[in-house]
């Protein structure tokens, strides 16, 4: 059933009230079901703007070979110095590698939308102003990068296990952790995505490489792919205050217990400020939870004061090509 | 328009508008040259006048390289094992130019409107993709020194130099032969659409990868030497740091610098050679097909 099947208005109330004047409440829209419909036709959108450029085949190959080769070339990496002689240090590699796809995807995918219907597309002022949520829309976008990078992650984990050695038990996976920790997670990375969304709304066509930046920049203080310890403990702060950080030592727990702790470890903030060895899985649940918390109202609050702005200044209509 | 204005490169008297069409060889070398410096110009000036550029373009691979630092230290790597780090990600800034900036401009042109306008010009497209190339140089070296001094001063690199010529050839080598690949990959991507976009994606963390971006090439092994015969960066990285770093136990498996720098010579050749036929002959298929025109495909 296409969306436009599913969406029947209804004719007999579209004409003017029987008094003859303005009914202001049929400007408020049927609330939820809109907003539903709105990030439902986003995503569809999303998804064949991402995948439809190219057969399934080039496309899955496309969607993989970037995550794969970011892991191979730490794997390699570990392998030039230890010699084969750290496995749970490749498993700490691959992993982290991977996920970070999610976050790339996550955090590129919402400003990469505003910048995209913007400045190539010239959509955007249009997408604004037709009856559907701007932020629906704007999320619906991003899932869909994120549904790529997900993909990617998936096959970059399978690869890890199957070809590198990558210990893996499905019998000691603690699911609620990883259920839990996963959405808490998603919900972060969207939440910084969309403060970069908002971020890019101000600024000019040259914000394209912005995203890379921050996720660049978060890459380096959130234990992705070397344990925090290795960093100066004013870097190692920040990096305890971002919610990345958390989610992937929760995924780390969640899928390989008793792997390499990210946050832990001798020489670490975490375990020179709470003397633990390691966080463990509640300490991870709740330090995720309040540090995306932050994030999420932080994300909403920039994105309503940028959505203002922009349209006070004019900037959504405003193509900045150079 | 008086006589005072008139210069060699738009007026010369002529007994009809058919002779006034036959350009002089001269009028066609000025034509050509002032397009090169004219696409150069925005790169160039564009460094100064776009300040987050340089912030972001110098953030964003030094961030990259610095990650890679803190694994080498987390895994207690020999102190050169830091150095080549550092020299891939200064490299890097060159081909993050050559695949955004060179490979997809042609595509990002006709998007924003601008590439009929070029082919309508009287100018030959080849000076245009120089002057992308050279204005493209201009702004990457800057990245590129920035990273690398902070890098090695931040990380306490030290380099061991005896061959500075060869070292500064095969440099200069590896530029001219990975411009001359962003010339041809350019020139492919005019008849694509969505996919150049994508494509460019995908030339980005493989192409570090099989070009041992962090660790020595032929660590990869066949795959090490297939990239070193294809690949610009891989090659001239390998031999770059070979003479680098010529106090340090460097692993065998690759050629010498100096074969390395042959190698890179048949590079440049190729590619600049290659990119002048494939443009000739995908412009005529993209006039034929009407791309040249269609945006937003």
């Amino acid at each position: 059933m296409t969306v436009e099947e599913a969406f029947q208005p209804d004719v007999s109330r579209l004409g003017s009230p029987a008094w003859g004047g303005f009914d202001p409440s049929r400007t408020a829209g049927r609330g939820w079901p809109d907003i539903r419909r709105s990030f439902a036709t986003a995503v569809r959108l999303g998804w064949q703007m991402e995948a439809n450029w190219t057969d399934p085949i080039l496309f899955f190959i496309y969607s993989v070979a970037k995550p794969l080769a970011s892991a191979l070339i730490l794997v390699v990496m570990l392998e030039v110095i230890s010699g084969g002689s750290r496995p749970d240090y490749r498993a700490f590699v691959v992993i982290g590698s991977a996920l970070w796809s999610f976050v790339q995807s996550g955090v590129s995918g919402l400003a990469w939308m505003i910048l995209d219907d913007r400045e190539r597309y010239r959509m955007l002022k249009y997408v604004y102003v037709s009856p559907s949520d701007f932020m629906a829309v704007v999320f619906g976008r991003g899932v869909a990068r994120i549904g790529v990078g997900a993909m990617g992650a998936l096959i970059t984990i399978a690869v890890g296990v199957v070809l590198l050695g990558v210990p893996f038990d499905v019998a000691r996976i603690d699911w609620g952790l990883f259920l839990g920790v996963m959405v808490v997670g998603v919900g972060a990375i969207l939440a910084i995505g969309l403060m970069l969304a908002a971020i890019c709304m101000q600024t000019r066509q040259e914000s394209w490489s912005y995203p890379e930046a921050v996720s660049g920049a978060l890459f380096l203080v959130s234990g992705v792919v070397f344990p925090l310890a290795v960093l100066p403990a004013p870097v190692q702060a920040v990096g305890l205050l971002t919610p990345l950080t958390w989610w992937i030592e929760g995924i780390r727990r969640a899928l390989f217990p008793g792997g390499v702790s990210s946050i832990g470890g001798p020489g670490s903030l975490f375990t020179e400020l709470t003397g633990a060895a390691e966080p463990g899985p509640l300490t991870i649940a709740v330090v995720l939870l309040a540090t995306g918390a932050v994030a999420t109202l932080a994300a909403v609050a920039v994105f309503r004061a940028s959505d203002r702005r922009a349209k006070d200044r004019g900037l959504l209509d405003q193509t900045t090509g150079s | 328009m008086s006589t005072t204005t008139r210069n060699a490169f738009v007026y010369r008297p002529t007994a009809s508008p058919q002779a006034a069409a036959n350009w002089t060889p001269r009028q066609v070398l000025m034509t050509n040259l002032r397009t090169v410096i004219g696409r150069a110009y925005p790169r160039v000036r564009g460094l100064a006048r776009e300040r987050s550029w340089v912030f972001f373009e110098i953030l964003l691979p030094f961030l990259a390289t610095s990650a890679f630092v803190y694994v080498y230290r987390a895994l207690g790597a020999p102190p050169q094992y830091i150095g080549f780090v550092v020299l891939g990600g200064a490299m890097t800034a060159f081909w993050l130019n050559v695949i955004w900036m060179m490979a997809q401009q042609l595509w990002w042109e006709k998007s924003q409107g601008n590439l009929e306008l070029y082919f309508a010009a009287p100018m030959h497209i080849m000076a245009v993709l120089f002057g992308m190339a050279f204005g493209g140089f201009v702004m990457s070296s800057t990245r590129a020194a920035a990273v690398l001094i902070i890098a090695t001063t931040l990380y306490g690199v030290s380099f061991s130099i005896d061959q500075w010529a060869l070292l500064l050839a095969v440099f200069f080598l590896t530029l001219g032969a990975l411009y001359g690949l962003g010339m041809m990959l350019a020139s492919l991507f005019l008849m694509w659409g969505r996919e150049a976009w994508h494509l460019t994606q995908l030339l980005i963390e493989p192409v570090y990868f099989v070009s041992g971006l962090n660790f020595p090439v032929g660590r990869l092994g066949v795959l090490g030497s297939v990239a070193i015969s294809l690949l610009p960066l891989a090659v001239g990285l390998d031999a770059m740091r070979q003479l680098a770093f010529a106090d340090a136990a460097y692993p065998a498996g690759t050629p010498s610098p100096l074969v390395e720098a042959g190698i890179l010579c048949v590079m440049v050749a190729v590619f600049v050679g290659l990119s002048r036929w494939t443009l000739a002959v995908l412009e005529r298929r993209a006039r034929q097909e009407g791309r040249l025109s269609v945006r937003w495909q």
